[in-house]
């Protein structure tokens, strides 16, 4: 992975299209600024996690019948 | 009102009982309105049905069932969609809910979604699918946790 240093008001370029810049710098996080064409998304990478979960947990109900779920879920519950 | 669902024939919306995601969930954020049922055969499951896409429903369960000692935490911009304070997390309580997203895939054993739990507000009805900043749990927990699992055994 690429490692650069950069301070608060200072940007960093990715291609011709997307412009990184650091807006504010605290003791635990960092505030960034992205500009970037339309055509790429930009997501924090959990959003993305859950998004693909999400889009999984969305098929529960083709596995398993509403009626079979008592029966499916009590085996593994507390 | 009514709507046609594909899992549970055409359900009556009680307009009080929606809930509201203003920005949908990761993956379905057009869907903004979901009704939450209570599954009918006294186990505590809700399903999460949208208002707005027939087929999808989400299978859920109130993360106190599966973890006890389970506390939530929010980022500032989640805690401001829902109007709460932003300096503290909220108790979970009659007023503020946490669901957990389950998983199921035919031949696996469930999983929640602990690292990401719905949290409503119940007063206003609105929700927000809040991903933990930290990592104390993760996407697709057992559904039981390991170390009542190793008490078990």
């Amino acid at each position: 992975m690429l490692v650069i240093r950069r301070h608060p008001g200072q940007s960093l370029r990715i291609g011709e299209e997307i412009e990184i810049e650091v807006i504010e710098s605290g003791p635990n996080r960092v505030k960034l600024g992205i500009r970037a064409p339309k055509s790429i998304p930009v997501v924090r990478s959990e959003v993305r996690l859950t998004r693909a979960e999400n889009l999984a947990a969305a098929r529960s109900l083709d596995a398993v019948r509403p009626e079979e779920l008592a029966a499916v879920l009590g085996a593994s519950r507390p | 009102m009514t709507f046609a669902t594909s899992h549970f024939g055409t359900i009556t919306v009680d307009a009080g009982a929606v809930i509201e995601f203003p920005e949908g969930l990761p993956g379905f954020e057009d869907r903004r309105r979901f009704l939450p049922l209570n599954h009918p055969g006294g186990t505590g499951l809700i399903f999460l049905q949208s208002l707005e896409l027939p087929e999808l429903c989400f299978l859920a369960v109130p993360v106190q069932a599966l973890r006890p000692e389970y506390r939530v935490a929010m980022s500032a911009e989640d805690l401001e969609l829902l109007g709460l304070a932003e300096d503290r997390p909220p108790e979970l309580s009659a007023e503020i809910n946490a669901l957990a997203i389950l998983s199921l895939v035919e031949g696996e054993p469930p999983t929640a979604n602990l690292r990401s739990p719905v949290v409503i507000r119940i007063a206003t009805r609105r929700a927000v699918q809040a991903i933990r900043p930290d990592d104390r749990y993760g996407l697709r927990e057992p559904l039981l946790a390991e170390d009542a699992e190793a008490v078990c055994l």
